[in-house]
């Protein structure tokens, strides 16, 4: 109790001094970075979640070719789900003597389960949450256009005959995918008995859709898997969410890159400030010791009070990461479900333990001193304790960043590389800060001139004291390049990440795909397309095949047990052939096939796979994959892996083979292409020309992931805004760690007869030779990361970044210039007599 | 050599037997004190005197037990202080000793009434501030109980740190030229009040000087030279 008091008391007393709040400032930063992002991650990835069940129209989508039981159903109701069933097929439509397949949807009255249906019913569009009343049907324009009718006339169906109320413009559970051949009839399901479509061998696909909560699908997971092992497709979003862009797998790599940058930058000010803290309090712990303190209520002491500290910082710092994680949603709230979980609890824990971490691993060797300080420094001044080294600091600091970087990442071999990678640059940086200072003392010496009054003699009086002070110097210089460093990475990864968010979708990308082009239309069709459109696909051929053996051993028995064989297994690949490789691709691995190689007939053609296939299927170079393709079989050696762009709305393809090997069987074309807005007419011609042509219009989905791009730029501008603010607050926390020293100098300056300017002047030049100095060194650091990082984290290609050589030395120099100058000025106007007896007293 | 046999009857609070401090100071051992003794009883007030570097610091620290010899015996109230530990030493001075340095050792960012009750915040009890406070008042500068040292004169923070010294009510005080960094007048004013507060309370006082003037005012006078303590007659010192 009386040391909780002691310590209280003690801490309310410290809060006069710089350093105390500049580690108050850090740790809260640490902690409201980490917390903000942390909340905004956690609740992004459940609302994530939720937007995938929506497209996938349900949390739990099971799908069987026979009606679901009732007891069943039971039991996913029992469980708090809610239940929507559905029937698909194929169908055809007749109107007069026309006929057109049809892809019909058979829905009941609790469809859709997640959002709304976009359908124009004649009088502008209207979104709803519902289908389509019994006795009429909605249809995709498509189907209007293709057959020549209008809202209002009638469609047969199987043996009934419906009014078509409606055009459907968007499914909200209408997947990026392009598996609706054909256009789209809905139907209320009161109305399918009497259509006769369904008899013993009709192919129906029966859906039962479920909503609900995570655990509630957790609560059936048991019955789950035995459906699955009775054939039954099961679809669960927590297992299946559709990727919903490698754009915002990025973003959210991006943020976590953040959160580590801002912990790393508040543990550098927390290190600095700590520096000074310790210095000032060995008087008080020598004082303590004298009026009888043992060692361990002085470390009790000292201890109680930070960890205080850390307390106050971390809920002050909780508090703004909350308020800024809903400042990040509400920027994303247009694009995410408004619905989205409260924040749990989990990174509230997560930002105190962050804050004590940073507290043990970037203060805690310091502190140790306060502890080993002898009461006869009362007498002698000069008996404090060994200072720590510098490497004990760096390591001990480096031992709990890479700790934390373990937990938050979940990746070990990552965490150590880049803590070992670290390590080297420092050690690196701390040599050629060496060398910048010997470089500036030695420049210094060379420009003796004999204007004793004037600038030049201000900057090499400021260059000598700061190459002369080169322990201190050192320190400060590796700090604020680490700094300036971590700062431009994270406005660098802003700036390419957006610009290749830019570059992925221009203007121009393909808004329409043309699939199910045959053989004798292809050319007619391109022509047209080519005359209409500013950008498209090549036309690739496509062949379907299901790939069944590796290496002459089932396909399915390469997957380990325990684990379920990757869709690609399961359903039938679309393949294709070509002799260039397509644009847009990369070889990462192996070599492209030589187009003039002759094709032998024995032995497997070469293919050339995209790696993330490979990997799930554990695929590499060499490996010969065998193909059912109608009644025959074909085989094919890896002789390269692709890296490609999903979200490139080209075309892509999974296995391409060289031309000559696949010719030999059915096949259709499938091409992309741009067509602006005023140019719909090419689509009527495309249309009537090759009705049997599927033409899909991605605009939708275009407009929606560009949506996401711009919004999710703007959530990590805040948070560039937050590593920023932890930028300077290190910067702060150093200068003021060394304002009693450069007090010292001044007073000393003033002594020998400087005056206020000229010692302004010194002291400009000093802060702005370190501001130089730090900027090139972190500059150099910023480039080297900035490689790893793009090749490892975000795949984007490594370039050089010149302005940051120039951004960088100028920023820090007018930075460090700025806040030393703020700092210094009460300095510069105490009395010399006054900084002297300051400095002695601390 | 010291004369003790006069003071038999009296309480022995301060013992020192063959002590010894040799230092190293680079390739070479310094021998600061050379098998020295030292006895101050109870109540007593006793002045070393000694030129600058003679050792009188080194001494003191020893004394206080901040620091141990390299040889020899020291006990403070009877309990041999080279027997313990550093952290027993530490809590066989807590509340029982007081110290008034030469460069006063205020906390810079401590008001004068908290500085006065930092020794007391190891064993603190409810009256603790109203002690202070009064303890400030008797030293002069009740008004400024919530000056920071920088505010106050030289002067001014000697007598805050008379006022911690003796405010735990302490049964020894030790002195480091506490005069030093004092003009005369204003020395003399804290000597005055060092030897009114000895007599009124009773407690022993040590106090190491280069200051003849001061030292005179003691019951007691050595002299340390070559690392060893001799009795000065009062003609000595006066001159
Ligand atoms: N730990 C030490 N290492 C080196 N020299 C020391 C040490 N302690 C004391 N000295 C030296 O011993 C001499 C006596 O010091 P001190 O006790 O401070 O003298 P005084 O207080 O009488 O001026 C001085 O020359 C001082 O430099
Ligand atoms: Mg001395």
């Amino acid at each position: 109790m009386k040391a909780f008091s002691l310590s209280l008391k003690g801490l309310r007393r410290d809060l006069r001094a710089a350093d105390v709040r500049a580690l108050f400032v850090a740790l809260m930063l640490a902690v409201a970075a980490s917390t903000m992002i942390g909340f905004f991650l956690d609740r992004l990835d459940r609302g994530l979640t939720r937007q995938a069940g929506q497209l996938m129209g349900g949390d739990l989508v099971l799908e069987q070719s026979d009606p679901f039981t009732k007891e069943l159903r039971q039991t996913l109701r029992d469980a708090g789900l809610t239940l929507s069933q559905q029937v698909d097929l194929v169908s055809m439509a007749s109107r007069d003597n026309a006929f057109q397949p049809v892809s019909l949807k058979v829905v009941d009255p609790a469809y859709p389960l997640y959002g709304q249906v976009r359908v124009e019913r004649g009088d502008g569009t209207e979104t709803l949450a519902h289908g389509p009343d019994p006795g009429s049907v909605w249809v995709a324009p498509r189907l209007a256009r293709l057959m020549g009718f209008e809202i209002g006339d009638t469609l047969r169906i199987g043996e009934s005959t419906f009014t078509v109320s409606g055009l459907v413009e968007r499914e909200p559970d209408q997947s990026a995918g392009f598996s609706a051949f054909n256009p789209r009839v809905m139907m209320h399901r009161d109305d399918l008995p009497a259509t006769g479509l369904v008899q013993p061998g009709s192919r129906l696909e029966y859906e039962l859709l479920a909503k609900g909560p995570p655990d509630a699908v957790a609560r059936v997971q048991s019955r789950l898997d035995r459906l699955r092992d009775n054939g039954v497709e099961v679809r669960d979003v927590r297992e299946d969410r559709p990727r919903l862009g490698g754009a915002l797998d990025r973003a959210q790599r991006y943020l976590s890159l953040s959160g580590l940058a801002a912990v790393l930058l508040a543990g550098v000010a927390v290190a600095m400030a700590t520096r000074r803290y310790v210095d000032r309090h060995l008087d008080t712990a020598a004082l303590l010791r004298c009026f009888g303190a043992s060692q361990r209520q002085l470390s009790t002491l000292f201890s109680l009070q930070l960890m205080w500290l850390a307390v106050a910082a971390s809920v002050a710092g909780a508090l703004l990461g909350l308020a800024g994680q809903a400042g990040l949603l509400a920027i994303l709230t247009r694009f995410l479900p408004l619905e989205l979980p409260p924040p749990g609890p989990l990174p509230l824990l997560m930002g105190v333990f962050t804050a004590l971490a940073i507290l043990v691993g970037f203060a805690g060797p310091m502190l140790l001193r306060l502890k080993c300080v002898s009461a006869l420094k009362v007498l002698r001044r000069e008996l404090d304790p060994m200072p720590v080294s510098g490497w004990v600091v760096i390591g001990v600091a480096s031992l709990v960043f890479g700790a934390l970087l373990w937990l938050y990442s979940g990746d070990f071999m990552l965490s150590l590389g880049l803590l070992v990678g670290g390590e080297l640059a420092l050690a690196l940086l701390w040599a050629l800060g060496h060398v910048l200072l010997t470089a500036l003392l030695w420049l210094v010496r060379g420009a003796a001139g004999d204007d004793r009054h004037g600038a030049r003699h201000a900057w090499r009086l400021g260059a000598r004291q700061l190459a002369r002070r080169r322990q201190a110097s050192l320190g400060q210089l590796l700090a604020f390049s680490v700094t300036f460093a971590a700062m431009a990475i994270i406005a660098l990864v802003r700036g390419d990440l957006v610009s290749a968010w830019e570059a992925q979708l221009p203007e121009n990308t393909p808004n329409y795909f043309a699939i199910n082009i045959q053989p004798d239309e292809r050319d007619g069709f391109r022509e047209i397309v080519e005359n209409a459109s500013d950008t498209r696909s090549d036309l690739y051929p496509i062949v379907r095949g299901r790939l069944v053996t590796i290496n002459d051993q089932p396909a399915e028995a390469t997957v380990s047990a325990d684990q379920e064989a990757p869709d690609e297994l399961r359903r039938a690949l679309n393949l294709t052939w070509r002799a260039t490789l397509p644009a847009g691709n990369r070889i990462v691995a192996g070599e492209w096939f030589d187009a003039d190689a002759p094709a032998g007939d024995d032995r497997p053609v070469p293919i050339s796979m995209e790696q993330g296939l490979a990997e799930r299927l554990d695929v590499s170079l060499g490996d010969v994959l065998g193909f059912d393709i109608g009644s025959e079989h074909v085989s094919g050696r890896v002789t390269s892996l692709r890296s490609l762009d999903w979200e490139s709305f080209r075309p892509n393809f999974f296995v391409i083979f060289p031309p000559g090997a696949l010719e030999r069987f059915s096949h259709s074309y499938i091409t992309s292409f741009h067509l602006e807005n005023d140019r719909q007419a090419t689509i009527g011609k495309l249309v009537s020309r090759y009705p049997s042509v599927s033409l899909l219009n991605v605009d939708a989905i275009l407009e929606q992931v560009r949506e996401l791009l711009a919004q999710v730029t703007r959530a990590i501008e805040l948070v560039l805004v937050f590593v920023l603010l932890a930028g300077v607050s290190v910067l702060y926390a150093a200068l003021t760690a060394s304002r009693p020293m450069r007090a010292h100098e001044g007073a000393l300056l003033r002594v020998f007869g400087a005056g206020d300017r000229m010692i302004a002047r010194i002291q400009g030049a000093e802060f702005a030779l370190l501001g130089i100095a730090s900027g090139l060194l972190g500059a150099l650091l910023a480039e080297a990361a900035a490689l790893g990082v793009y090749l490892v984290w975000f795949d984007l290609p490594p370039r050089l970044h010149w302005p940051l050589w120039i951004v960088l030395p100028v920023g820090g120099a007018l930075l460090i210039g700025g806040i030393g100058h703020l700092l210094t000025r009460s300095v510069r106007r105490q009395a010399p007599m006054e900084s002297l007896r300051l400095l002695g007293e601390t | 050599m010291v004369d003790d046999s006069l003071n038999d009857s009296k309480v022995s609070i301060l013992h020192a037997a063959q002590v010894s401090q040799r230092v190293r100071s680079g390739e070479r051992v310094l021998t600061i004190l050379d098998d020295l003794a030292l006895e101050v009883h109870t109540g007593e007030s006793v002045a070393i005197l000694g030129s600058s570097g003679s050792g009188k610091s080194t001494l003191l620290g020893l004394l206080a037990g901040l620091d141990t010899p390299s040889e020899g015996e020291i006990q403070l109230f009877g309990e041999s202080l080279t027997a313990l530990g550093e952290d027993g030493r530490a809590r066989l001075r807590a509340g029982q000793v007081g110290f008034v340095f030469q460069n006063f050792q205020l906390l810079p960012t401590l008001t004068a009434l908290e500085n006065v009750l930092l020794p007391q915040e190891l064993a603190p009890s409810s009256d603790d501030e109203q002690r202070a406070r009064t303890w400030l008042s008797r030293v002069g500068l009740g008004e400024r109980l919530d000056h920071l040292p920088k505010q106050l004169s030289g002067g001014e923070q000697q007598r805050v740190a008379v006022a911690r010294a003796f405010v735990s009510h302490p049964r020894l005080v030790f002195a480091d030229e506490p005069t030093g960094n004092l003009d005369r007048a204003t020395g003399a004013h804290i000597i005055d009040l060092l030897f009114e507060l000895n007599r009124e309370m009773g407690t022993t006082l040590v106090l190491v000087t280069h200051d003849h003037a001061l030292a005179s005012r003691c019951e007691r006078c050595l002299r340390l030279e070559e690392g060893r303590l001799q009795l000065m007659d009062h003609a000595e010192v006066a001159s």
